[in-house]
């Protein structure tokens, strides 16, 4: 039996109800009195410099409150990390993609506000653009940033040494390249920020994100506010999948107008905006080149990545280590050489994505199916022979404690029926798998922990105050399942105030997989300081000590005699009789080696847990038109602890959609000239109900002693693996290790007609 | 522009309305109306997240102009529920885990209540397909799928289903 | 998105509806189901001065079932028609494309046919905003002088991405349109253009009121290929329609591919190899698939997703597919 009744439990989410009443306010369903409606002129041109902005006609048209531009902003430039700070919130002399901010208007109504826009007059000089990485890198025209020489924004150079000598080791050496091009987010809330001063002067934003102390700093610094006067708000938020971490250009422009008017100002994104001047996920070429033993073990490999980094740095840093670090995480090597390097293009701007790097990590695992045919061994022991094991550390020295990687791959293995059908099943019918982990709750180098606050109320329900903010992905409900499990209550006893900067303490946000690890952790540990004090006044009440007691079920009882109790409510009534409020704090810090830094020292303990994850993959395609069928997937992850199974397996299909069925089958961005052709979700294919597959879920629990109640991180090895499984399972079924991602029919059905003539001519 | 005025019956109630030629509706019943249940995630008829019902039958919002709803019975996701009480369907996709984000909620619920208002028992095969105008990006559909199949009917091997007498 | 603004007008009956629009003319447009039309407007593509709401003109949806031929209101919604029982049995053709338009939850029950046959032809250089306009040249249809498809074309090559009409032009069907003070019928496979700014050889005083398909011995099929099976115009399609006689011989065959070209393709020549053929002989399918491909090819350009070589390989497949449905 559970020690918990409310932790590992099914437990329906706490934010659905008004969900589905209609109830729920996200930013763009805000409505405040005088409010105006804001607009942002961008740039049409990928490379331009600005000459001159004349925003008179715009200022002197009926209904125009307010037109900002870059002049307004005395130049801050905003960047996540000292060494990468290249964006200005509004430009003033140049522009670097089409999208890119020049100005802003507030208006009485949309209208007006859009016929301001127009009438903003712009001169610009063109520049020459460049739109891929290799000819950034080439280009001997003006600079995107002049600082960076060719282009170059980020190189992560990792080397563990004895790579070179390793190969000449080597039995079996391949090398080969994998493309994919920019994926998105396509969260189904389109941008929106809505931004007023109140009456004592304090900036109060409500807008998507993914922290709200993360946005709350770049503004307090623009703004030259003392961080108390800027106050991000609580509010619903529609997905962010990586993509709502950083400030955002239009929270600046928002405010900024908001300031100028006197007024509230809310700014909604078109798709199209949200598609192109939001983030993005990066445009990769991979090379990998892998040396094994006579036994397929990986003893060397040296893999270079070319990354599309767009206009700006956005988090760099990160994203160009990342890819690595999930394959250095989820497989052994004996030694490995890592060149990362993030390139500007006149593109969009880049940032992490659920599943970021696609052509890396289905490049690698292709690369090891490939090398696994020639040894003549599975894919499955091909894995197996090559996973990571408890208790090792990676090649950049992270101690992995817990780990049940081989777990995933054999319960997956065996639900799918992968040994029965691998090798047996007819033509044009495949079957794959893709493994992967991802990293749980890493500091990033910018931010660090988190901390809660938790008071009982006299009625003996308890107000819960963290900083962690809900996408959508269900934290509200961690939270309260987390509270109510350590408080002894129901989590209808919790009330929860969250996500605000005015009220909640600093927290990382809930990006990079610290949510439940580091926000969960802090308020499981504010729980149970509070429940030490109710512990305390039980104890004298019954008579025994406090640690003999427990609390469930909002009563407080003798462990090993539960009739003697006292229930919760009148704990903290004689508590307040006396004096004494119930209310304590607690926090959590993840201990990592702060020494570590993406770019400078690449080495150390990274964070203090990993998740695995595998995933299998049966598809059928069709030979003449190569359109692909997906027949199963079998998805197993292990999540440390599963805080809650309906929520958790939630997490899993909605990787598989992003990850696998769009990811590896039809999602991709189509550019003409630095244009995104496909901006919108009709051409962007994001994938429907009609044509997602049956999906198998597997739970796997390795506990790892760090996390809260042993949990790690919900579905994003599933995002990652699940990408890798389709690939595998297409290559399976064509006959062809494909090397250019998506898979869409037109690449397969050439590969296809390739491999046909091959044999022939065989 | 001048404003025409018309009356639309929403939710079973007339309601005397102001609006330009050019406001659709899915701009009127958030912008006048204050009815912010339904979405606008992408305006151009292809997500299905402002989907309402006109006449029983699921529209969207976003590509019908207010004046043609004249004369309409239209139906938000604010109407779905009998006050406090919830539909079996609303219910449903609370057990069974088929919102997350709650965007495509809306528009997914409007376009599931007019099939089970004329299927009985939709099949999977079915269901998909009803749903297959409505996009939603966080959950993979799965339980989506499964909330409007259990929907008023539990079912006894699915652990999510609602089995309190 | 926001609409650009106009007048709404709201006639009551056809004699109405004719003379706004003859007194309107081009500052004028129909609003059916409005799927096609209001998306192009809130793009900025277009902004007329008037709308014609066709909402109270229910004498314009119908479906009769007649004894040569099944006769169909314009402004009968896709739903009705995908319901109907004559039309399943006598033009399954268009059964097929219309289950296939957009996604049965939505664009079914607004979508109307006449709208479906009348949406504007589609590209991906010119189907965007007006900020993704900006900062570039016009295009053809776009007012300008330029095509972004083709280098050096001197017309636009707009693709015609209709489901409906390619299948209607597969069954033969006819056109009524009504003028102010003339009504005239047209053969679908003669209404169109050859220039992808106006796709349609039709005035803008004019109403489409009608569509008439011939009742046949035939069998029509029709097949099409997206990315995704919803909310996805096609990238190929094809329509074909057979008939034969008593010794299964091919006595008449129709072979229209659609979303290759700035209308649907009626390929006389890959019909001709089936004349007189046994219905049941693959490999002349497959020689007209083959022939049909060769033809289309020639009209498309890469301008509505996925690869153009992709697509002309998929017409052969499409044809063949559609052909040995029957
Ligand atoms: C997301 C999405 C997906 C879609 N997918 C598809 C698809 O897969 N296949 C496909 O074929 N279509 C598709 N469509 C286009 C469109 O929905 C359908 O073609 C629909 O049938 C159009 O009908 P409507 O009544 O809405 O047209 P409307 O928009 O009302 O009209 C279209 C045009 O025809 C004119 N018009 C309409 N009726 C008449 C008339 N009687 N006389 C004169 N002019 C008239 C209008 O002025 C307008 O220019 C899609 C649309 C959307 C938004
Ligand atoms: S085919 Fe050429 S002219 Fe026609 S819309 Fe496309 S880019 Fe413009
Ligand atoms: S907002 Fe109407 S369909 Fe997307
Ligand atoms: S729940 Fe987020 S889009 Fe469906």
């Amino acid at each position: 039996m559970s020690d918990y009744n409310i932790i590992g439990k099914r437990m329906p989410r706490v934010d659905s109800r008004a969900k589905v009443m209609g109830k729920v306010r996200y930013s763009a369903d805000i409505k405040l009195h005088g409010m105006l409606v804001g607009k942002i002129k961008r740039s049409p041109y990928a490379h331009a410099r600005i000459l001159s902005i004349d925003t008179s006609k715009a200022e002197n048209l009926p209904g125009v409150k307010a037109v900002v531009t870059g002049k307004d902003t005395e130049g801050v430039k905003w960047g996540v990390f000292g060494y990468t700070r290249d964006q200005q919130f509004i430009q003033t002399d140049k522009a670097r993609y089409i999208g890119d901010e020049v100005a802003g208007v507030a208006a009485v109504d949309e209208d007006t506000a859009l016929k301001a826009l127009d009438l903003i007059q712009v001169e610009y000089e063109q520049l020459p653009a460049v739109f891929e990485p290799m000819d950034a890198m080439a280009s001997d025209s003006e600079l995107i940033h002049e600082d960076f020489p060719n282009n170059i924004n980020i190189h992560v150079n990792i080397d563990t040494g004895e790579v070179d000598e390793n190969f000449k080791k080597a039995h079996y050496i391949r090398e080969d390249t994998f493309t994919a091009p920019e994926e998105s987010y396509f969260q189904a809330e389109p941008y929106a920020v809505v931004a007023r001063f109140d009456e004592d002067e304090c900036l109060e934003v409500w807008c998507p994100n993914g922290g709200p102390h993360m946005k709350s700093k770049p503004l307090s610094n623009s703004f030259k506010l003392p961080l108390h006067k800027v106050k991000i708000k609580k509010i619903a938020i529609g997905g962010a999948f990586g993509g709502r971490s950083e400030i955002c250009p239009a929270d600046y422009i928002c405010a900024l107008l908001a300031k100028k008017t006197s007024a509230p100002v809310k700014i909604i994104f078109t798709r199209e905006e949200n598609t192109i001047a939001t983030r993005q996920g990066h445009a990769m070429i991979t090379t990998h080149k892998t040396g094994v033993d006579k036994e397929g073990r990986v003893l060397a490999r040296d893999t270079t990545c070319y990354m599309d980094g767009g206009a700006y740095s956005s988090t760099g840093p990160i994203a160009t280590t990342v890819p690595f670090l999930s394959m250095e995480q989820a497989y052994r090597m004996e030694s490995v050489r890592y060149n990362g390097y993030r390139v500007y293009t006149n593109k969009p701007i880049r940032g992490m994505i659920r599943v970021h790097g696609r052509g890396f990590a289905c490049g690698l695992d292709t690369q090891l199916d490939m090398i696994a045919e020639h040894l003549g061994i599975d894919p499955v022991e091909m894995r197996l022979r090559n996973s990571r094991q408890p208790g090792e550390y990676t090649n950049t020295k992270s101690l992995v404690s817990s780990c049940a990687m081989d777990e995933t791959i054999h319960k997956a293995v065996e639900k799918s029926g992968f040994k029965e059908k691998w090798g047996k099943l007819p033509p044009f019918h495949g079957i794959g798998i893709g493994t992967n982990s991802v990293q749980t709750g890493f500091p990033m180098g910018i931010r660090g922990g988190s901390q809660s606050f938790i008071k009982f109320n006299e009625d003996g329900e308890a107000t819960v105050m963290t900083g962690v903010v809900d996408n959508g992905q269900g934290n509200d409900n961690m939270v309260v399942q987390i509270a109510a499990q350590e408080l002894g209550l129901l989590p209808e006893d919790i009330h929860l105030v969250s996500a605000d900067t005015e009220t909640t303490s600093s927290d990382p946000g809930s990006y990079s997989q610290v949510s439940t690890f580091v926000g969960g952790q802090a308020v499981k540990n504010a729980a149970s300081n509070c429940k030490k004090k109710l512990f305390d006044v039980a104890a004298k009440v019954l008579k025994v000590e406090p640690d003999t007691l427990k609390a469930e079920n909002r009563l407080i009882f003798v462990k090993d005699d539960p009739e003697k109790s006292i229930p919760i409510k009148k704990v903290v009534r004689i508590s307040l009789l006396n004096f004494n409020s119930v209310n304590a704090e607690g926090g959590y810090w993840p201990k990592v080696d702060m020494k570590r830094e993406w770019v400078s020292n690449p080495y150390g303990q990274m964070c203090e847990a990993f998740s695995f994850g595998t995933t299998i993959v049966e598809v059928k395609v069709d030979p003449d038109t190569g359109e692909v069928e997906v027949l199963e997937v079998t998805a197993s992850q292990d999540v440390g602890k599963a805080l809650n199974p309906l929520v958790l397996e939630g997490q899993f299909e909605g990787s598989i959609a992003m990850g696998g069925q769009g990811g590896m089958l039809t999602e991709y961005h189509e550019w003409h000239e630095g244009r995104c052709v496909n901006p919108t979700m009709l051409d962007y294919k994001l994938p429907l109900a009609c044509d997602m597959p049956k999906i198998n879920n597997i739970i796997v629990e390795s506990i790892e002693p760090k996390g809260p109640y042993g949990a790690k991180e919900a579905g994003m090895s599933i995002a990652m693996s699940a990408a890798q499984g389709y690939s595998a399972a297409v290559s399976n079924a064509i006959g062809v290790h494909m090397d250019s991602f998506p898979l869409t029919p037109d690449k397969i059905l050439t590969a296809i007609k390739n491999k046909k003539q091959q044999d022939t001519a065989k | 522009m001048e404003k025409l005025q018309i009356t639309l019956n929403i939710n079973g109630k007339d309601q005397a309305l102001l609006v330009q030629p050019n406001d659709t509706l899915l701009e009127v019943l958030r912008d006048e109306l204050d009815l912010t249940g339904s979405k606008e995630s992408c305006s151009e008829g292809i997500c299905g997240s402002c989907t309402i019902q006109m006449d029983g039958k699921p529209v969207r919002s976003c590509l019908t102009l207010a004046m043609e709803a004249q004369g309409t019975k239209i139906k938000t996701v604010e109407g779905l529920a009998n006050g406090d009480e919830l539909s079996n369907l609303q219910q449903s996709f609370i057990d069974h885990g088929a919102v997350q984000c709650g965007i495509c909620t809306p528009g997914m619920l409007m376009s599931a209540d007019a099939l089970l208002s004329e299927t009985l028992n939709p099949d999977d095969t079915t269901i998909r397909q009803a749903l297959s105008g409505n996009i939603c990006r966080c959950t993979g559909y799965s339980k989506i799928v499964e909330a409007v199949a259990h929907a008023g009917k539990p079912e006894k091997s699915c652990p999510d289903c609602q089995t309190k007498e | 998105m926001r609409l650009p603004g106009f007048e709404y007008l709201n006639p009551q009956n056809l004699d109405q509806t004719l003379d706004m629009l003859a007194e309107h003319k081009d500052e004028a447009k129909i609003l059916a189901g409005g799927t096609d039309l209001l998306v192009r407007m809130k793009k900025g593509l277009l902004a007329p001065k008037y709308i014609i709401s066709l909402k109270a003109l229910d004498s314009l949806s119908y479906i009769k079932d007649e004894s040569d031929c099944i006769k169909i209101g314009t402004r009968t919604p896709i739903a009705d028609i995908i319901a109907s029982k004559p039309v399943q049995k006598h033009a399954r053709a268009l059964f097929q494309a219309c289950e296939k338009i957009g996604a049965v939850s939505i664009q079914h029950y607004k979508g109307t046919i006449g709208g479906n046959i009348l949406q504007n032809n589609r590209c991906h250089h010119y189907n965007q905003s007006d900020f993704y306009r900006s900062g570039r040249q016009a295009c053809h249809k776009d007012g300008g002088k330029i095509c972004y498809a083709r280098e050096e074309a001197d017309r636009c090559n707009s693709t015609c991405q209709s489901d409906g009409a390619t299948a209607l032009m597969a069954l033969g069907a006819g056109l009524t349109l009504a003028g102010k003070d003339n009504k005239r019928e047209v053969e679908l496979a003669n209404f169109y253009t050859t220039d992808g700014i106006m796709p349609f050889a039709m005035e803008s005083q004019e109403l489409l009121t009608e569509i008439s398909i011939p009742k046949t011995n035939g069998e029509s099929a029709y097949k099409r290929l997206a990315y995704r099976s919803a909310i996805d115009y096609p990238i190929v399609c094809a329509g074909v329609l057979l008939e034969s006689d008593n010794s299964d011989k091919i006595v008449r065959a129709r072979i229209v591919v659609g979303a290759m070209g700035r209308a649907p393709l009626l390929l006389a020549n890959a019909a001709s190899k089936l004349k007189g053929k046994d219905m049941n002989d693959q490999a002349t399918f497959k020689d007209a698939a083959t022939a049909a491909m060769s033809s289309a090819a020639a009209f498309a350009v890469h301008n509505v997703g996925s690869t153009l070589e992709y697509r002309c390989a998929m017409v052969e497949e499409m044809v063949l597919q559609a052909l040995k449905e029957i």
